[in-house]
Protein backbone atom coordinates (compact mmCIF):
# COMPACT_ATOMS: atom_id res chain seq x y z
CA UNK A 1 0.00 0.00 0.00
CA UNK A 2 2.88 2.42 0.73
CA UNK A 3 4.65 2.14 -2.53
CA UNK A 4 1.15 2.80 -4.27
CA UNK A 5 0.34 6.04 -2.38
CA UNK A 6 4.21 6.94 -3.64
CA UNK A 7 3.66 6.06 -7.45
CA UNK A 8 0.37 8.28 -6.80
CA UNK A 9 2.25 10.89 -5.35
CA UNK A 10 4.59 11.04 -7.92
CA UNK A 11 2.28 10.63 -11.07
CA UNK A 12 0.15 13.32 -9.49
CA UNK A 13 3.25 15.66 -9.37
CA UNK A 14 3.74 14.85 -12.93
CA UNK A 15 0.17 15.09 -14.30
CA UNK A 16 -0.55 18.76 -12.63
CA UNK A 17 3.04 20.20 -14.06
CA UNK A 18 1.72 19.42 -17.57
CA UNK A 19 1.02 22.93 -19.24
CA UNK A 20 -1.29 21.39 -21.57
CA UNK A 21 -3.41 20.80 -18.30
CA UNK A 22 -3.44 24.11 -17.56
CA UNK A 23 -4.80 25.27 -21.33
CA UNK A 24 -7.46 23.32 -21.25
CA UNK A 25 -8.62 24.13 -17.53
CA UNK A 26 -8.40 27.61 -18.48
CA UNK A 27 -10.63 27.25 -21.59
CA UNK A 28 -12.36 25.49 -18.84
CA UNK A 29 -13.08 28.34 -16.83
CA UNK A 30 -13.66 30.60 -19.89
CA UNK A 31 -16.43 28.24 -20.91
CA UNK A 32 -18.13 28.01 -17.33
CA UNK A 33 -17.55 31.77 -16.94
CA UNK A 34 -18.82 32.47 -20.15
CA UNK A 35 -22.42 31.08 -18.79
CA UNK A 36 -22.64 34.96 -17.30
CA UNK A 37 -23.07 36.47 -20.99
CA UNK A 38 -25.42 34.00 -22.21
CA UNK A 39 -27.59 34.24 -19.02
CA UNK A 40 -28.00 37.83 -19.30
CA UNK A 41 -29.56 36.69 -22.79
CA UNK A 42 -32.43 34.64 -21.70
CA UNK A 43 -35.59 35.86 -20.09
CA UNK A 44 -35.44 35.80 -15.95
CA UNK A 45 -34.01 31.84 -16.55
CA UNK A 46 -30.53 33.80 -15.45
CA UNK A 47 -29.85 30.89 -12.63
CA UNK A 48 -31.41 27.70 -14.96
CA UNK A 49 -28.53 28.83 -17.84
CA UNK A 50 -25.89 29.06 -15.43
CA UNK A 51 -26.76 25.96 -13.69
CA UNK A 52 -27.54 24.18 -17.36
CA UNK A 53 -24.09 25.42 -18.55
CA UNK A 54 -21.77 25.42 -15.77
CA UNK A 55 -22.55 21.58 -15.24
CA UNK A 56 -22.25 20.83 -18.42
CA UNK A 57 -19.15 22.63 -18.82
CA UNK A 58 -17.84 20.71 -15.69
CA UNK A 59 -18.60 17.75 -17.61
CA UNK A 60 -17.01 17.95 -21.09
CA UNK A 61 -13.52 19.01 -19.69
CA UNK A 62 -13.61 16.71 -17.37
CA UNK A 63 -13.68 14.51 -20.21
CA UNK A 64 -11.47 15.96 -21.97
CA UNK A 65 -9.06 15.97 -19.03
CA UNK A 66 -9.20 12.45 -18.43
CA UNK A 67 -8.80 11.73 -21.16
CA UNK A 68 -5.72 13.55 -22.12
CA UNK A 69 -4.63 12.27 -18.76
CA UNK A 70 -5.56 8.47 -18.88
CA UNK A 71 -5.01 7.40 -22.65
CA UNK A 72 -1.22 7.07 -22.22
CA UNK A 73 -1.09 6.22 -18.46
CA UNK A 74 0.92 2.64 -18.64
CA UNK A 75 2.02 2.97 -22.56
CA UNK A 76 4.27 5.75 -21.79
CA UNK A 77 5.73 4.51 -18.49
CA UNK A 78 6.00 0.97 -20.68
CA UNK A 79 7.45 2.86 -24.01
CA UNK A 80 9.53 5.58 -21.73
CA UNK A 81 11.09 2.49 -19.80
CA UNK A 82 10.18 4.05 -16.78
CA UNK A 83 9.34 1.30 -15.87
CA UNK A 84 12.51 -0.17 -15.14
CA UNK A 85 13.42 1.95 -12.71
CA UNK A 86 10.26 1.18 -10.60
CA UNK A 87 10.08 -2.56 -11.27
CA UNK A 88 13.83 -3.15 -10.06
CA UNK A 89 12.72 -1.62 -6.83
CA UNK A 90 10.56 -3.32 -4.54
CA UNK A 91 7.57 -2.16 -6.64
CA UNK A 92 5.06 -4.54 -8.24
CA UNK A 93 3.15 -4.29 -11.28
CA UNK A 94 -0.29 -3.92 -9.19
CA UNK A 95 1.25 -1.52 -7.35
CA UNK A 96 1.92 0.62 -10.50
CA UNK A 97 -1.56 0.17 -12.06
CA UNK A 98 -3.01 1.21 -8.60
CA UNK A 99 -0.73 3.60 -8.14
CA UNK A 100 -1.17 5.53 -11.66
CA UNK A 101 -5.13 5.35 -11.14
CA UNK A 102 -5.17 7.07 -8.20
CA UNK A 103 -2.41 9.77 -8.46
CA UNK A 104 -3.95 10.49 -12.54
CA UNK A 105 -7.58 10.48 -10.56
CA UNK A 106 -6.24 12.67 -7.84
CA UNK A 107 -5.40 15.06 -10.21
CA UNK A 108 -8.57 14.49 -12.55
CA UNK A 109 -10.66 15.76 -9.16
CA UNK A 110 -8.40 18.61 -8.42
CA UNK A 111 -9.33 19.89 -11.85
CA UNK A 112 -13.01 18.88 -11.04
CA UNK A 113 -13.20 20.32 -7.79
CA UNK A 114 -11.19 24.18 -9.61
CA UNK A 115 -14.18 24.11 -11.93
CA UNK A 116 -16.95 23.48 -9.27
CA UNK A 117 -15.22 26.05 -7.24
CA UNK A 118 -15.34 28.40 -10.14
CA UNK A 119 -18.96 27.42 -10.95
CA UNK A 120 -20.35 27.84 -7.22
CA UNK A 121 -18.95 31.22 -7.16
CA UNK A 122 -20.25 32.53 -10.47
CA UNK A 123 -23.78 30.80 -9.48
CA UNK A 124 -23.85 32.92 -6.04
CA UNK A 125 -22.78 36.15 -7.76
CA UNK A 126 -25.19 35.86 -9.99
CA UNK A 127 -27.72 35.68 -6.88
CA UNK A 128 -28.37 31.90 -6.75
CA UNK A 129 -27.74 30.00 -3.31
CA UNK A 130 -25.57 27.23 -2.60
CA UNK A 131 -26.29 24.42 -4.93
CA UNK A 132 -25.97 21.54 -3.16
CA UNK A 133 -27.72 18.89 -6.11
CA UNK A 134 -25.02 20.63 -8.25
CA UNK A 135 -22.23 19.11 -5.74
CA UNK A 136 -24.24 16.02 -5.74
CA UNK A 137 -24.11 15.99 -9.37
CA UNK A 138 -20.46 16.80 -9.36
CA UNK A 139 -19.76 13.83 -7.26
CA UNK A 140 -21.28 11.75 -9.42
CA UNK A 141 -19.40 12.66 -12.63
CA UNK A 142 -16.40 12.05 -10.55
CA UNK A 143 -17.68 8.13 -9.75
CA UNK A 144 -18.23 8.00 -13.66
CA UNK A 145 -14.73 9.75 -14.52
CA UNK A 146 -12.72 7.45 -12.49
CA UNK A 147 -14.52 4.39 -14.13
CA UNK A 148 -13.63 5.29 -17.13
CA UNK A 149 -9.91 6.08 -15.86
CA UNK A 150 -9.76 2.49 -15.38
CA UNK A 151 -11.26 1.38 -18.47
CA UNK A 152 -8.56 3.96 -19.92
CA UNK A 153 -5.97 2.50 -18.07
CA UNK A 154 -6.58 -1.19 -19.07
CA UNK A 155 -6.56 -0.08 -22.70
CA UNK A 156 -3.20 1.69 -22.16
CA UNK A 157 -1.16 -1.82 -21.43
CA UNK A 158 -2.08 -2.79 -24.76
CA UNK A 159 -2.87 -0.24 -27.03
CA UNK A 160 -1.62 3.14 -28.24
CA UNK A 161 -3.03 6.23 -26.55
CA UNK A 162 -4.88 6.99 -29.58
CA UNK A 163 -6.70 3.81 -30.11
CA UNK A 164 -7.23 4.13 -26.19
CA UNK A 165 -9.16 7.36 -26.62
CA UNK A 166 -11.43 6.45 -29.68
CA UNK A 167 -12.25 2.96 -27.72
CA UNK A 168 -13.24 5.00 -24.66
CA UNK A 169 -15.18 7.68 -26.12
CA UNK A 170 -16.56 4.78 -27.82
CA UNK A 171 -17.43 3.40 -24.38
CA UNK A 172 -18.44 6.74 -23.44
CA UNK A 173 -20.90 7.27 -26.47
CA UNK A 174 -22.81 3.66 -26.12
CA UNK A 175 -22.32 3.84 -21.75
CA UNK A 176 -24.89 6.89 -22.52
CA UNK A 177 -27.15 5.15 -24.31
CA UNK A 178 -27.57 1.99 -22.79
CA UNK A 179 -31.12 2.37 -21.51
CA UNK A 180 -32.31 3.03 -24.70
CA UNK A 181 -30.25 -0.42 -26.17
CA UNK A 182 -32.45 -2.13 -22.96
CA UNK A 183 -35.38 -0.84 -24.31
CA UNK A 184 -34.76 -1.90 -27.41
CA UNK A 185 -34.08 -5.01 -26.68
CA UNK A 186 -36.89 -6.03 -24.88
CA UNK A 187 -39.56 -4.68 -27.53
CA UNK A 188 -37.08 -6.85 -30.61
CA UNK A 189 -37.35 -10.00 -28.21
CA UNK A 190 -35.28 -13.36 -30.02
CA UNK A 191 -31.81 -13.57 -29.89
CA UNK A 192 -31.17 -10.11 -30.71
CA UNK A 193 -32.76 -9.34 -27.53
CA UNK A 194 -30.18 -11.37 -26.22
CA UNK A 195 -27.62 -10.11 -27.97
CA UNK A 196 -28.42 -7.05 -26.41
CA UNK A 197 -29.09 -7.39 -23.52
CA UNK A 198 -24.86 -9.22 -23.24
CA UNK A 199 -24.12 -5.91 -24.23
CA UNK A 200 -26.38 -4.09 -21.76
CA UNK A 201 -24.36 -5.99 -18.89
CA UNK A 202 -20.60 -5.43 -20.56
CA UNK A 203 -20.89 -2.28 -20.94
CA UNK A 204 -20.67 0.37 -18.61
CA UNK A 205 -24.00 2.10 -17.81
CA UNK A 206 -23.00 5.47 -17.53
CA UNK A 207 -26.84 6.91 -17.60
CA UNK A 208 -26.30 5.99 -13.74
CA UNK A 209 -23.78 8.99 -13.30
CA UNK A 210 -25.91 11.63 -14.88
CA UNK A 211 -28.44 13.64 -12.42
CA UNK A 212 -27.80 16.67 -14.10
CA UNK A 213 -30.90 17.20 -16.01
CA UNK A 214 -32.39 16.12 -12.27
CA UNK A 215 -30.64 18.97 -11.35
CA UNK A 216 -31.18 21.47 -13.29
CA UNK A 217 -34.87 21.03 -13.29
CA UNK A 218 -34.96 20.92 -9.42
CA UNK A 219 -36.49 17.42 -9.43
CA UNK A 220 -35.44 14.89 -6.26
CA UNK A 221 -32.56 12.76 -6.66
CA UNK A 222 -33.03 9.53 -4.21
CA UNK A 223 -30.23 9.24 -2.09
CA UNK A 224 -30.44 4.86 -2.46
CA UNK A 225 -29.99 5.76 -6.70
CA UNK A 226 -26.97 7.58 -5.82
CA UNK A 227 -25.26 5.03 -3.40
CA UNK A 228 -26.09 2.37 -6.09
CA UNK A 229 -24.42 4.35 -8.68
CA UNK A 230 -21.43 4.67 -6.36
CA UNK A 231 -21.32 1.30 -5.67
CA UNK A 232 -21.53 0.26 -9.47
CA UNK A 233 -18.27 2.82 -10.02
CA UNK A 234 -16.15 1.12 -7.53
CA UNK A 235 -17.31 -2.65 -8.57
CA UNK A 236 -16.53 -1.37 -12.03
CA UNK A 237 -13.26 0.09 -11.37
CA UNK A 238 -11.55 -3.36 -9.36
CA UNK A 239 -12.84 -5.37 -12.21
CA UNK A 240 -11.31 -2.87 -14.99
CA UNK A 241 -7.98 -2.59 -12.68
CA UNK A 242 -7.80 -6.02 -12.11
CA UNK A 243 -8.06 -7.41 -15.60
CA UNK A 244 -5.60 -4.36 -16.09
CA UNK A 245 -3.26 -5.91 -13.70
CA UNK A 246 -3.83 -9.31 -15.06
CA UNK A 247 -2.58 -7.88 -18.78
CA UNK A 248 0.17 -5.74 -17.33
CA UNK A 249 1.84 -9.19 -15.51
CA UNK A 250 1.74 -11.07 -18.86
CA UNK A 251 3.65 -8.58 -20.16
CA UNK A 252 7.37 -8.47 -21.17
CA UNK A 253 9.12 -4.68 -20.65
CA UNK B 1 26.19 -14.19 -4.64
CA UNK B 2 24.71 -13.93 -7.51
CA UNK B 3 24.09 -17.35 -9.10
CA UNK B 4 22.58 -17.66 -12.49
CA UNK B 5 21.53 -21.59 -13.49
CA UNK B 6 19.69 -22.15 -17.04
CA UNK B 7 18.59 -19.58 -18.19
CA UNK B 8 16.54 -18.74 -20.88
CA UNK B 9 13.83 -16.73 -22.34
CA UNK B 10 12.44 -16.34 -25.69
CA UNK B 11 10.73 -13.69 -27.37
CA UNK B 12 8.07 -15.21 -29.73
CA UNK B 13 9.63 -18.02 -31.37
CA UNK B 14 13.06 -16.68 -30.84
CA UNK B 15 15.68 -17.73 -28.33
CA UNK B 16 17.32 -14.46 -26.82
CA UNK B 17 18.82 -16.19 -23.91
CA UNK B 18 19.80 -19.34 -24.22
CA UNK B 19 20.69 -21.83 -21.10
CA UNK B 20 22.70 -19.76 -19.49
CA UNK B 21 24.54 -20.12 -16.03
CA UNK B 22 26.82 -17.79 -14.37
CA UNK B 23 28.62 -17.54 -10.81
CA UNK B 24 29.60 -14.17 -9.68
CA UNK B 25 31.18 -14.05 -5.85
CA UNK B 26 30.80 -11.51 -3.64
CA UNK B 27 32.56 -8.00 -3.91
CA UNK B 28 33.82 -8.38 -7.64
CA UNK B 29 33.10 -6.43 -10.89
CA UNK B 30 32.28 -8.60 -13.16
CA UNK B 31 31.79 -6.52 -17.13
CA UNK B 32 28.90 -8.79 -19.06
CA UNK B 33 30.01 -8.20 -22.84
CA UNK B 34 28.49 -9.21 -25.85
CA UNK B 35 27.30 -7.41 -29.31
CA UNK B 36 24.00 -5.64 -30.13
CA UNK B 37 21.16 -7.91 -29.69
CA UNK B 38 23.35 -10.69 -28.21
CA UNK B 39 20.80 -10.86 -25.05
CA UNK B 40 22.84 -8.38 -22.35
CA UNK B 41 19.83 -6.60 -21.71
CA UNK B 42 17.67 -9.68 -21.34
CA UNK B 43 19.86 -11.16 -19.35
CA UNK B 44 20.38 -8.02 -16.83
CA UNK B 45 16.22 -7.54 -16.83
CA UNK B 46 15.37 -10.92 -15.75
CA UNK B 47 18.23 -10.85 -12.80
CA UNK B 48 16.89 -7.57 -11.35
CA UNK B 49 13.12 -8.72 -11.81
CA UNK B 50 12.20 -6.60 -14.63
CA UNK B 51 11.18 -9.37 -16.56
CA UNK B 52 10.59 -13.65 -15.76
CA UNK B 53 12.45 -16.12 -17.53
CA UNK B 54 10.94 -19.14 -19.36
CA UNK B 55 13.19 -21.72 -17.19
CA UNK B 56 15.97 -21.55 -15.13
CA UNK B 57 16.78 -19.43 -12.00
CA UNK B 58 18.30 -16.74 -10.58
CA UNK B 59 19.91 -16.26 -7.02
CA UNK B 60 21.04 -12.89 -5.65
CA UNK B 61 22.47 -13.43 -1.85
CA UNK B 62 19.98 -16.70 -1.77
CA UNK B 63 17.02 -15.12 -2.27
CA UNK B 64 15.01 -14.77 -5.58
CA UNK B 65 14.59 -11.10 -7.68
CA UNK B 66 10.88 -11.99 -8.31
CA UNK B 67 10.27 -11.54 -4.57
CA UNK B 68 9.87 -7.72 -4.40
CA UNK B 69 11.76 -7.58 -1.14
CA UNK B 70 14.25 -9.27 -2.18
CA UNK B 71 14.67 -6.11 -4.37
CA UNK B 72 15.53 -4.07 -1.40
CA UNK B 73 19.52 -5.03 -1.73
CA UNK B 74 19.62 -4.14 -5.62
CA UNK B 75 20.80 -1.09 -7.66
CA UNK B 76 19.37 -1.04 -10.97
CA UNK B 77 20.28 1.71 -13.55
CA UNK B 78 18.69 0.84 -17.35
CA UNK B 79 20.37 1.69 -20.59
CA UNK B 80 19.30 5.40 -21.71
CA UNK B 81 17.44 5.42 -18.70
CA UNK B 82 14.30 7.79 -18.87
CA UNK B 83 12.89 9.81 -16.04
CA UNK B 84 9.40 11.88 -15.30
CA UNK B 85 10.18 14.68 -17.31
CA UNK B 86 8.32 17.55 -15.02
CA UNK B 87 10.54 16.35 -11.77
CA UNK B 88 13.63 17.69 -10.60
CA UNK B 89 16.79 15.49 -10.11
CA UNK B 90 16.31 15.92 -6.25
CA UNK B 91 12.60 15.09 -6.31
CA UNK B 92 13.18 12.07 -8.53
CA UNK B 93 16.23 11.24 -6.44
CA UNK B 94 13.69 11.53 -3.01
CA UNK B 95 10.49 9.47 -5.01
CA UNK B 96 13.11 6.49 -5.96
CA UNK B 97 14.82 6.03 -2.17
CA UNK B 98 10.66 6.08 -0.90
CA UNK B 99 9.98 3.40 -2.54
CA UNK B 100 12.75 0.87 -0.54
CA UNK B 101 12.10 0.41 3.24
CA UNK B 102 13.60 2.95 5.87
CA UNK B 103 16.18 0.27 6.56
CA UNK B 104 17.48 0.12 3.38
CA UNK B 105 17.26 3.86 2.07
CA UNK B 106 20.87 4.97 1.83
CA UNK B 107 22.89 6.24 5.25
CA UNK B 108 24.16 9.18 2.88
CA UNK B 109 21.39 11.77 2.52
CA UNK B 110 20.36 12.05 -1.52
CA UNK B 111 22.38 15.06 -1.93
CA UNK B 112 25.21 13.37 -0.77
CA UNK B 113 24.85 11.00 -3.83
CA UNK B 114 23.88 13.36 -6.14
CA UNK B 115 27.24 15.42 -5.29
CA UNK B 116 29.54 11.81 -5.66
CA UNK B 117 27.67 11.37 -8.91
CA UNK B 118 28.43 14.77 -10.21
CA UNK B 119 25.01 16.20 -11.00
CA UNK B 120 24.22 18.02 -7.61
CA UNK B 121 24.63 21.46 -9.39
CA UNK B 122 21.78 20.46 -11.67
CA UNK B 123 19.61 19.12 -8.84
CA UNK B 124 16.51 21.63 -8.85
CA UNK B 125 16.46 21.46 -12.73
CA UNK B 126 13.62 19.80 -14.11
CA UNK B 127 14.64 16.49 -15.95
CA UNK B 128 13.70 17.18 -18.86
CA UNK B 129 16.13 20.02 -19.53
CA UNK B 130 19.21 17.63 -18.48
CA UNK B 131 21.64 16.30 -21.28
CA UNK B 132 22.69 12.77 -22.13
CA UNK B 133 24.83 12.72 -19.74
CA UNK B 134 23.53 14.68 -16.98
CA UNK B 135 20.40 11.90 -17.28
CA UNK B 136 23.37 8.76 -17.05
CA UNK B 137 24.69 10.42 -13.89
CA UNK B 138 21.15 10.54 -12.73
CA UNK B 139 20.88 6.87 -13.37
CA UNK B 140 23.47 5.95 -12.11
CA UNK B 141 22.64 8.55 -8.21
CA UNK B 142 19.18 6.75 -8.29
CA UNK B 143 20.99 2.72 -8.19
CA UNK B 144 22.37 4.28 -5.09
CA UNK B 145 19.58 5.20 -2.97
CA UNK B 146 19.01 2.10 -1.14
CA UNK B 147 22.60 1.31 -0.33
CA UNK B 148 22.68 -1.74 -2.28
CA UNK B 149 24.86 -4.81 -2.33
CA UNK B 150 24.30 -5.79 -5.51
CA UNK B 151 24.68 -3.32 -8.68
CA UNK B 152 23.74 -3.96 -12.02
CA UNK B 153 23.75 -1.36 -14.43
CA UNK B 154 23.51 -1.66 -18.21
CA UNK B 155 25.83 0.59 -20.90
CA UNK B 156 26.53 2.93 -17.74
CA UNK B 157 29.35 4.45 -20.05
CA UNK B 158 27.49 5.12 -22.87
CA UNK B 159 26.92 8.77 -23.50
CA UNK B 160 29.46 9.97 -21.10
CA UNK B 161 32.10 12.26 -21.71
CA UNK B 162 36.07 10.85 -21.34
CA UNK B 163 35.56 12.79 -17.91
CA UNK B 164 32.50 11.23 -17.22
CA UNK B 165 33.86 7.74 -17.90
CA UNK B 166 36.96 8.49 -15.71
CA UNK B 167 34.84 9.34 -12.47
CA UNK B 168 32.14 6.52 -12.87
CA UNK B 169 35.65 3.84 -13.22
CA UNK B 170 36.66 5.28 -9.63
CA UNK B 171 33.43 5.38 -8.72
CA UNK B 172 32.68 1.86 -9.32
CA UNK B 173 36.12 0.86 -7.50
CA UNK B 174 35.39 3.00 -4.37
CA UNK B 175 32.01 0.97 -4.58
CA UNK B 176 33.94 -2.21 -4.80
CA UNK B 177 36.21 -1.63 -2.23
CA UNK B 178 32.84 -1.31 -0.13
CA UNK B 179 32.20 -4.88 -0.41
CA UNK B 180 30.16 -4.51 -2.82
CA UNK B 181 29.15 -6.43 -6.23
CA UNK B 182 29.04 -5.10 -9.70
CA UNK B 183 27.58 -6.39 -12.64
CA UNK B 184 27.71 -4.43 -15.76
CA UNK B 185 27.03 -4.63 -19.29
CA UNK B 186 29.22 -2.81 -22.19
CA UNK B 187 30.33 -3.07 -25.65
CA UNK B 188 32.97 -0.16 -24.49
CA UNK B 189 35.75 -2.91 -24.01
CA UNK B 190 38.98 -0.70 -22.77
CA UNK B 191 37.10 0.53 -20.31
CA UNK B 192 35.72 -2.93 -18.97
CA UNK B 193 39.24 -4.29 -19.62
CA UNK B 194 40.72 -2.05 -16.75
CA UNK B 195 37.95 -2.47 -14.14
CA UNK B 196 36.89 -6.26 -14.54
CA UNK B 197 37.68 -9.16 -12.04
CA UNK B 198 35.70 -11.06 -14.38
CA UNK B 199 34.21 -11.29 -17.93
CA UNK B 200 31.18 -13.42 -19.71
CA UNK B 201 30.84 -12.77 -23.18
CA UNK B 202 27.08 -13.90 -24.84
CA UNK B 203 26.83 -14.31 -28.16
CA UNK B 204 23.62 -14.85 -29.50
CA UNK B 205 21.84 -15.62 -26.32
CA UNK B 206 24.74 -18.32 -25.70
CA UNK B 207 27.95 -17.49 -23.11
CA UNK B 208 30.76 -18.32 -24.88
CA UNK B 209 33.14 -17.30 -22.08
CA UNK B 210 33.25 -16.56 -18.50
CA UNK B 211 36.65 -15.92 -16.61
CA UNK B 212 39.37 -13.49 -16.49
CA UNK B 213 39.79 -10.89 -18.38
CA UNK B 214 43.56 -11.66 -18.54
CA UNK B 215 42.91 -15.74 -19.10
CA UNK B 216 40.62 -14.39 -22.27
CA UNK B 217 43.00 -11.53 -24.32
CA UNK B 218 46.17 -13.50 -23.75
CA UNK B 219 48.23 -11.69 -25.40
CA UNK B 220 45.96 -9.21 -27.48
CA UNK B 221 43.87 -6.24 -26.53
CA UNK B 222 40.55 -7.38 -25.20
CA UNK B 223 39.04 -5.39 -28.29
CA UNK B 224 41.00 -7.53 -30.75
CA UNK B 225 40.64 -10.46 -29.10
CA UNK B 226 36.62 -10.26 -28.63
CA UNK B 227 36.27 -9.04 -32.52
CA UNK B 228 38.52 -12.38 -33.32
CA UNK B 229 36.31 -14.24 -31.26
CA UNK B 230 33.11 -13.28 -32.49
CA UNK B 231 34.00 -13.65 -35.99
CA UNK B 232 34.71 -16.82 -35.84
CA UNK B 233 31.46 -17.67 -34.47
Amino acid sequence: MRNILIIAGNTFHQAIRDKILYGIIIFALIFIGSSVVISSLSLEEDIFVIRNFGLAGIYIFGLIITVFLGASAIYEEVERKTTYLLLSKPVTRADIIWGKFLGLLAGIGTTILLMAVAYLLILLVSGGSLDFPAILAVMLQMAEVALLLAVLIMFSIFTTPLAATIYTILILYIGHVLPLIQEFAIKAGGTTKYLLMVAYYIFPNLEKFNIRNLVVHNIPIPPKEVLLSLGYSAAYILLALFIAQRLLNRKDM
Amino acid sequence: MIKIDGLTKYYGEQKAVDNLSLSIPEGTIFGFLGPNGAGKTTTIKMIVGINTPDSGSININGRTPFMPSAREEIGFMPEEPHFYDQLTGLEFMRFAANLFSQKSQAKESLEEILKKTGIYEARNKKIKNYSKGMKQRLGFAQALVNDPKYIFLDEPLEGLDPIGRRELKIMLENIKKEGKTIFFNSHILSDVENICDQIGIIHLGKLIYFGSVDNFRKDKSLEEQFVETIKKL
